[in-house]
């Protein structure tokens, strides 16, 4: 329970309130046991999904309920229905989630259902080469962006909401482009710098941006800067920010010397300054950037660079020696 | 210690968890019935913590426990006729393990259960219907390794996918890309204490991480710019535990924190204090508070969340710290 106040109430407060839920509880209890029992005969019948839906409206954290609705879709209801009508009782599975995620945004089994109403669409409109197969798929996957935006409107910091998002991004089936998501993010940002889940989000979508050469990192991480001493300037108790800040600084210098030193030892294959200082720089890496690098990657190129430092610099080898076994 | 705070009222919450068996007769007990199986093992768990195991009936606990397993798929319910999910399966195992009632099952088909989550990627779907989570990923390997059968596991694939789940600021999501979360933290390292792969965590950075999760009033809080919450007190501590910094937080004001959000009158524990207690933020304010080295508490394991020398004695133990026990 979260969020609810204590309120003291008198024992006869208390006792008013439980003869009221009486009736109530009578009539869940019935639903209950109703559905359990055609649950346990296989029933997939069409009175049995208005059962569970009866039920989940009631009760939308009751998950095994959830499952027994996708069987009675799946082995009873879609079988015998056209590809319209499947469309169809998706989109009344989509409301009656929708309907519950306003109430409960944070519970997981409802989510779940979503997506896999989503994953469900049948092909269409389009048949025979005639119209567009992934129509409906398209429509209900654009539509689910809009929603789950409708959702991080009325709680930005809902981590399910933003998982969820992450997904629907990922099943787009035309993907939209990254920078359009950045757009978001800042969006986000600037109506609450206080909202790190947007700027997790943020150093995700610029890391594929760069990596990927789409965005030049040089122009747009000194637009990040510029945006981050903003948000320090307006508020320098703000956690997000520093947090973020530190992302950015991360390891940048570190890496554009690591590539310098690498191309001059390919020129240069016995430099024992170029091995030496290697070792340095990565283990810098390894240390002071632990989040951020490959360990086991640079851990086994700092082995093999001390072997080599060995053969061509055996006057120091105690040295090489003592740093692999007791400071990678 | 502030002096309007009570102390932890002990005979009080032993009696608010023995009652919550007993209000069979509230609408919430029966709309809640989709948590029992875990909140028998949070209610259990606590009275362990404050040693008053024997509050509730051991041999009604077993069989209903033995109630809820679902002969079908080999894993456990929440509740009789609920569908077997890997989250009651780890609370099931958990209860029969605490009470030395583990001949009771069938270890192989619980095994088996468990083994077919696992994804490709190597993280746990929580049932057949495939949702993903690091929750789930831990589930399976504290299973795992209290029914002694880690050596089933592909270890590998499980660390692997745990690994892409870190984040720049040292901490880990519920999926890739999620935003880090102390909750998400907690299984995470636990998952790989479990493993003995300490070495995919960045100590000084997620210590920084969890460190900054205490706020002024000594609450902590499940991510940077949220609100405080009592269960936060475990997952935060048990990460840092593991971590070898507990004594990085002020427990002074933390442990002040968690008193105050105790129910004087009911008993029980709410997320923060005036709110209505209920039975899991009673567990995780307890166990918050015995890793502080409360007095006249009994040692949990942070790993585990079970009884310290339980686990101590299947041989489980690992090198966590928590602070030690105070005399008053």
């Amino acid at each position: 329970m979260h969020g609810v106040r204590r309120a003291r109430q008198t024992q006869e407060a208390l006792e008013a309130k439980r003869l009221k839920d009486q009736s109530k509880l009578r009539d869940y209890l019935a639903l209950s046991d109703d559905v359990l029992a055609r649950k346990k005969q296989k029933d997939w019948s069409r009175e049995a999904l208005r059962a569970t839906t009866q039920l989940l409206q009631v009760n939308p954290e009751f998950y095994t309920i959830w499952n027994y609705r996708r069987h009675i879709l799946v082995n009873g209801i879609f079988p015998e229905s056209t590809p319209e009508q499947i469309q169809d009782l998706l989109k009344d599975d989509l409301s009656l989630t929708m309907a519950a995620l306003k109430i409960h945004p944070k519970v997981y089994w409802i989510w779940t259902h979503r997506g896999w109403c989503l994953n469900n669409v049948p092909s269409g409109p389009g048949v025979d080469g005639e119209g567009d197969p992934r129509g409906w798929e398209k429509e209900l996957w654009n539509q689910e962006l809009f929603v789950v935006e409708k959702l991080l409107d009325a709680d930005p910091r809902n981590f399910h909401a933003w998982s969820y998002r992450r997904v629907v991004l990922a099943s787009l089936p035309v993907s939209k482009p990254e920078t359009s998501e950045l757009a978001y993010t800042t969006r986000k940002i600037e109506s609450n710098f206080s909202n790190f889940s947007a700027w997790h989000q943020r150093s995700k979508v610029l890391s594929s941006l760069w990596s990927t050469g789409r965005l030049d990192q040089t122009k747009s991480k000194e637009e990040e800067f510029d945006l981050v001493q903003n948000a320090m300037y307006t508020d320098p108790r703000d956690q997000s920010v520093w947090i973020y800040h530190r992302w950015l600084i991360g390891s940048e210098i570190l890496d554009r010397e690591i590539a310098v030193i690498q191309s001059l030892l390919e020129e240069e294959t016995h430099s024992k300054w170029c091995m030496e200082s290697l070792v340095h720089y990565k283990r810098l890496l390894l240390h002071n950037h632990a989040a951020l690098v490959d360990k086991s990657a640079l851990t086994r190129d700092c082995i093999h660079l001390l072997e080599q430092l060995r053969k061509v610099d055996p006057g120091r080898r105690a040295r090489y020696d003592e740093i692999e076994i007791t400071r990678l | 210690m502030s002096h309007e705070t009570n102390p932890l009222l002990i005979p009080l919450h032993v009696s608010y968890i023995q009652n919550l068996g007993k209000n069979k007769n509230d609408l919430i007990y029966h709309l809640t019935a989709h948590l029992r199986m875990n909140a028998i093992y949070w209610g259990l768990t606590a009275l362990c913590t404050m040693n008053h195991r024997e509050a509730l009936d051991r041999d009604e606990m077993i069989d209903y426990v033995m109630s809820c397993w679902d002969e079908e798929t080999g894993g456990f319910g929440a509740h009789p006729d609920h569908d077997a999910h890997i989250l009651s399966t780890l609370s099931a195992i958990q209860i029969l393990v605490t009470q030395d009632a583990i001949g009771r099952l069938d270890i192989d088909r619980v095994v088996k259960f468990i083994l077919s989550l696992q994804q490709p990627s190597g993280v746990f779907a929580g049932d057949s219907f495939g949702e993903i989570d690091t929750r789930f990923s831990y589930i399976a390997v504290n299973a795992l390794s209290l029914l002694g059968r880690l050596g089933d596991l592909d270890v590998e694939k499980t660390v692997s996918y745990i690994a892409q789940c870190r984040n720049f600021d040292g901490g880990f999501g519920s999926r890739i890309g999620a935003e880090s979360h102390a909750g998400q933290v907690f299984v995470c390292c636990a998952a790989l204490t479990i493993l003995d792969r300490l070495d995919e965590i960045d100590t000084p950075t997620l210590s920084w991480w969890l460190a900054e999760r205490q706020l002024p009033n000594g609450g902590l809080n499940g991510r940077p710019e949220k609100l405080e919450d009592v269960c936060y007190s475990f997952w935060v501590l048990a990460s840092l535990s593991m971590l070898k910094k507990v004594h990085y937080i002020d427990s002074d004001k933390l442990i002040s924190f968690i008193l105050s959000a105790q129910d004087p009158e009911g008993g029980g524990i709410a997320d923060r204090p005036g709110d209505m207690p209920d039975v899991f933020h009673t567990h995780f304010g307890i166990a918050g508070l015995s890793l502080l080295g409360y007095p006249g508490l009994v040692d949990i394991d942070p790993v585990y969340c079970m009884p310290a020398a339980l686990i101590e004695t299947l041989g489980l133990r690992k090198g966590w710290q928590s602070l030690e026990r105070r005399m008053r």
